[in-house]
């Protein structure tokens, strides 16, 4: 295997991640990337579905809900250990997919966001009004850090915790590869291409869009149940309907349905309303500015912006 | 059975702005295919300007509406021209999105001029008619029948008049419509600004007759959707159907289930119709 400017830039990205915590020195963005990592692996999730099947999914947040609540339900109320519940939520979230997505991809393109929608919207009465199971708009607190006490890893450690959600979220790229290089990645890409087409060679094309909206919201239920053990803490009001936007938005301004996109999405999305401290009415009339001038000027995101401008560099060069 | 009756025309009035915005939906989807998701937040700017100009210029109420509705007739303008139209040859993912950024935008602009305590436009209209014991606030009376006169007005229009007809043919065959002479750079136009008057009506209903507050317009263009899914998409009588059936069965829900839970029970509807009939209650089969 050849060693291309590609490769080191993997390479460099890699040992950056790894070094992050000891460069930074302000503890709470080390906290924010710990969120933007979370968001990373949602965004991946969001981009098998958004990105390469083409298909735009408002329910995000709200599958990183089931996660979240699932895994620290199942942690309180069975007194499971923490690593096996937060490899049961995926699974958990998974059946609610199931069970939505089969309806809800009978309607093609704008109808089938409007009918995610509803569903997160659903989700979202639910975990509020559900008083006796989600405790409601107060939330779940104490949600136990995984390993014990006196364990040979130190979970309460924030460094700990970056570092095993960065193991989950380049797992969990990792298997997004993996996906759209199979079979079914290339099925989904060809879905988003021409629908009519795929079908018409004979492919049913509702299994592998239902397959992508399953993976996609079981990447989410693995992002929220993550988030909860970290925060120890969560209520709806982080699964709503402007959390799956910002899902949407981090796919788009990264690059949707490439790989890189989503994890420099993720980052913009968690980083940028952190340095640009507006009030919140401010902070939505600019990001939906973004977002619209983003859609129309550069619709391949950063990685498209760049990979052009790298492609002009070669190409003035040789 | 009386108490049946008043639920059924508590959610004739809530049917009837469901309606409104979904006529906007509607017409906005068969023309150019565009999920328009900003028409909620939209109308409810509609809301919040004639709210400003009764209570805090102290403008008659009539004038207002007036005022808001001409305002809603060159934002409808502006929209399509600056964000829709950009994106009209690239793939409709992205009008889709180009709608979601367009309504954090309208909902952030809502929430620095408004603030984001709730408004209520108020009206002289406090009289309640007693009619064999089911009693009707005489506000909801007119808006059902201000909403039944739009509709009705909105079907002849397009059934009617040479526009109307020119929408029609766009919306059945947008290259035949190009062959037949009919100006394609227009009509999308027309469409939009038509469709906001009859949001903002929608919003003013909703700013009288309950309250408006952030959030309000995104929960209204959801419902405004299911009734198209509901109704069957680009139909006009499915949307006025399927908007009362939304209204009556929401009303119907929160009287005698459970009102927290509304809300769910108006998009289980809405799945059922998806799973049992994908089209529509009034859409042909495809």
């Amino acid at each position: 295997m050849r060693l291309t400017p590609r490769h080191l830039i993997y390479l460099a990205v890699g040992i950056g991640f790894i070094l992050l915590p000891q460069l930074i020195a302000v503890k709470y963005y080390l906290h924010l990337s710990i969120l933007a990592l979370v968001w990373t692996i949602a965004a991946q999730g969001q981009n098998l579905i958004q990105g390469y099947t083409g298909y735009v999914s408002i329910v995000q947040a709200g599958f990183m809900g089931i996660g979240a609540y699932s895994t620290a339900l199942m942690g309180l109320h069975f007194g499971l250990p923490v690593w096996l519940t937060i490899l049961l939520a995926p699974f958990v979230t998974a059946v609610f997919a199931l069970a939505t997505g089969y309806p809800s991809l009978r309607v093609k393109g704008h109808y089938f966001a409007i009918v995610t929608l509803a569903f997160n919207l659903v989700i979202f009465i639910v975990l509020m009004n559900f008083t006796e199971l989600t405790q409601g708009e107060a939330g779940i607190t104490g949600i136990p850090k995984p390993g014990s006490k006196d364990g040979l890893i130190n979970w309460q450690d924030r460094e700990t915790y970056y570092y095993f959600v960065l193991a989950i979220a380049a797992l969990m790229t990792g298997v997004a590869v993996m996906i759209i290089r199979s079979r079914i990645g290339q099925t989904l890409i060809a879905i988003r291409q021409n629908e009519d087409l795929v079908g018409a060679i004979g492919i049913a094309a509702w299994k592998y869009k239902l397959f992508a909206f399953v993976t996609s919201a079981m990447f989410a239920g693995l992002a929220g149940a993550v988030y909860a053990h970290y925060q120890s803490f969560i209520n709806p009001e982080i699964f709503g309907v402007a959390q799956s936007l910002d899902a949407i938005l981090a796919v788009i301004i990264g690059g949707s349905g490439t790989i890189a996109g989503p994890v420099i999405g993720a980052f913009v999305v968690v980083f940028l309303p952190e340095y640009l401290r507006f009030a919140d009415s401010f902070r939505l009339i600019l990001y939906g500015l973004v977002l619209v001038l983003a859609t129309i000027f550069m619709p391949r995101g950063i990685v498209g912006v760049s990979s052009d401008l790298w492609a002009k560099i070669r190409g003035s060069k040789s | 059975m009386i108490e049946v009756i008043q639920q059924i025309i508590n959610g004739m009035a809530i049917g009837g702005v469901y309606v409104l915005i979904a006529l906007g939906l509607t017409t906005v989807f068969g023309i150019l295919g565009i999920a328009h998701f900003a028409h909620g937040s939209i109308s409810m700017s509609g809301g919040y300007i004639t709210f400003f100009l009764v209570v805090m210029q102290g403008l008659p109420l009539v004038l207002a509406i007036l005022i808001a509705l001409a305002v809603g007739f060159v934002l409808g303008l502006l929209i399509e021209l600056l964000a829709y139209r950009p994106v009209r040859n690239a793939s409709h993912i992205n009008a889709f999105i180009v709608a979601l950024g367009l309504t954090m935008m309208v909902e952030g602009l809502n929430l620095e001029f408004f603030g984001h305590e709730q408004v209520v436009i108020p009206t002289n209209l406090r009289q309640v008619f007693d009619i064999g014991g089911v009693t009707i606030p005489e506000l909801r009376l007119y808006v059902i029948i201000a909403a039944a006169l739009l509709i009705a007005a909105m079907t002849l229009f397009v059934e009617k008049t040479k526009t109307g007809q020119a929408i029609r043919a766009v919306a059945e065959n947008r290259d035949a419509a190009i062959l037949m002479g009919v100006n394609v750079k227009t009509i999308p136009l027309v469409v939009f600004s038509i469709s906001t008057v009859l949001g903002v009506c929608a919003g003013i209903m909703v700013g009288a007759l309950f309250a408006i507050a952030p959030g309000i317009g995104e929960g209204l263009v959801v419902k405004g959707f299911a009734v198209l899914i509901l109704g069957g998409l680009g139909s006009i009588p499915g949307a006025v159907v399927g908007g009362l059936v939304l209204g009556v069965t929401e009303a119907l829900a929160a009287g005698f289930i459970s009102s927290a839970y509304k809300d769910v029970i108006a998009f289980v509807v809405m799945i059922v119709v998806l799973l049992v009939r994908p089209q529509g209650l009034m859409g042909k089969a495809r």
